[in-house]
């Protein structure tokens, strides 16, 4: 078996970046081989499962494929979350579109807000992530205070350079999003999330996640309960913004919020009712 | 002409906009506040919504408008009428084509003249809390604030994302938008020191400290 490795391993190495082509025909080449040597006769054998189950081996065959298809790879990665490509923040993807706009950052006339953004109430905005370009409308029209960003992973440099120059105070709250069939959002966290954004010593404060649509819009939901909106109004705001990907899971989620500890928190903090 | 107009006949959409032989709700679920249809905070203290009824006027109250602009040729439900009266809100209205008449349909667009006379008044910080609103709260209202977000500056692409996100199934007439791209925002004057403070720092109204 050993052997095997070694020679799949040595031929992989050979490969320049234009062999794409040759890197399939090695491993249906590899299939016939292995496939032959074990007595199987299903006709594909799983090689992706083969390469799995070998670490050496593994490492190497991401390493080369990384070359060809650096993009479809590193979603791959966020597959665990069983969420929405869209719900997830993907570094590389944030990379690449900033890098983009560094580059033609030309009419910085304009004002440009992030997208789906908008006033929540008082001094309390939404929206989806911020990039560069949208940087200055965030500091000069909006004069934030505070960012709370609702996912677990690590928040970009640049964000954070951008935001300690213009004194911008970070909150990060890791939730991951409902997706069917379980609701995933603990309404511990949401409380936390909520004791930060209707605290007026925050504002103004910038919620987001990574579209502004789904964890964005929960909270958003409950911040209207805790202004004692009607759920029919807080469900049509959360499609509006959530559009066309609304799901029932979150507007679930919503109406199951117990609100109870954070109304008490509020209370306490004489934070209710939240100005407009 | 798009001829997808003819769906937004008010008279044939089940959400119609003057409450011709539509379920009327009297009272709000108990305990609960009902914003009006399409409500959203635009700026601060500045909202725009459908036309408000009954029973989204404890939260107008929240609100402590003063001015409400009408967008429309017809007058609204007299109800709203009574509220304003009752509470001091002065109700401008705005009409949309003051030329076309009887014959003048419902759903037209705004001509220029309308907007400048809304925007007009949205530039002034003294008509503060002010509600925006129309039948629907989708395309007149959204054509308003479109041409106020680019005297704002904002880059057309956010202009029209924010005007999708009120147009409801049938999405956005491309007519609205090409009037808000058109749009010569030289027309709106404003007075610096009678501007709302978020209006202050666009573009070449930066005061100098």
């Amino acid at each position: 078996m050993n052997d095997d490795d070694i020679s799949v391993e040595s031929r992989l190495q050979e490969l320049g970046p234009s062999d794409s082509i040759n890197v399939v025909q090695l491993l249906k080449q590899e299939d016939q081989e292995i496939e032959a040597k074990l007595g199987l006769d299903s006709g594909i054998l799983d090689v992706h499962r083969t390469i799995k189950e070998h670490p050496g081996l593994e490492k190497r065959v991401g390493a080369i494929l990384d070359k060809f298809y650096p993009r479809e790879r590193s979603q791959s990665h966020t597959e665990r979350y069983e969420e929405d490509i869209d719900d997830i923040y993907d570094v590389e993807e944030h990379r690449e579109k900033s890098d983009v706009t560094k580059k033609d950052m030309g009419s910085a006339k304009d004002v440009v807000p992030p997208e789906n953004f908008s006033h929540i109430v008082g001094e309390i905005y939404r929206s989806s992530f911020p990039r560069p370009e949208n940087f200055p409308f965030l500091q000069n029209s909006i004069k934030l205070k505070s960012i709370m960003v609702l996912f677990p992973e690590e928040y970009p440099q640049e964000n954070l350079d951008f935001m300690s120059k213009a004194g911008i105070k970070l909150f990060q709250i890791g939730m991951s999003g409902n997706k069917e069939p379980f609701v995933n959002i603990p309404s511990d966290l949401l409380t936390s999330a909520l004791e930060v954004a209707i605290n007026p010593e925050n504002h103004p404060i910038l919620i987001h996640c990574n579209r502004g649509k789904h964890r964005t819009g929960c909270l958003v939901g409950c911040i209207r309960r805790l202004q004692n909106w009607s759920l029919t109004m807080i469900f049509d705001e959360y499609r509006r913004f959530a559009f066309p990907k609304a799901r029932a899971l979150d507007q679930q989620f919503i109406e199951m919020y117990d609100e109870d500890k954070i109304k008490q928190i509020a209370k306490e903090k004489n934070w209710l009712p939240i100005k407009w | 002409m798009d001829t997808n107009d003819d769906d937004d006949h008010p008279y044939i959409n089940e959400e119609t906009e003057i409450g011709h032989s539509t379920v009327q709700v009297r009272c709000a679920p108990a305990q609960r506040i009902v914003p009006p249809l399409n409500f959203c905070p635009v700026e601060r203290y500045l909202y725009r919504s459908g036309q408000p009824s009954p029973v989204n006027f404890p939260f107008l109250l929240d609100l402590q408008l003063k001015t409400i602009i009408w967008l429309a040729n017809e007058e609204p439900q007299d109800t709203l009428l009574e509220f304003c009266d009752a509470h001091s809100v002065q109700l401008q209205f705005v009409t949309i084509n003051p030329d076309g008449g009887e014959d003048d349909n419902p759903w037209d667009g705004l001509t220029e003249h309308s907007i400048v006379t809304a925007l007009q008044l949205i530039v002034q910080a003294q008509n503060y809390p002010l509600l925006v609103c129309c039948g629907m709260g989708r395309h007149r209202t959204g054509t308003v604030i479109g041409c106020l977000r680019r005297i704002m500056g904002w880059n057309l692409a956010s202009v029209s994302e924010e005007y999708r996100r009120f147009t409801g199934s049938r999405g956005g007439r491309i007519l609205v938008e090409l009037l808000i791209e058109a749009f010569d925002t030289g027309l709106v004057k404003i007075n610096r020191a009678d501007a709302p403070r978020w209006l202050q720092s666009v573009g070449g109204m930066e005061t100098k400290r």
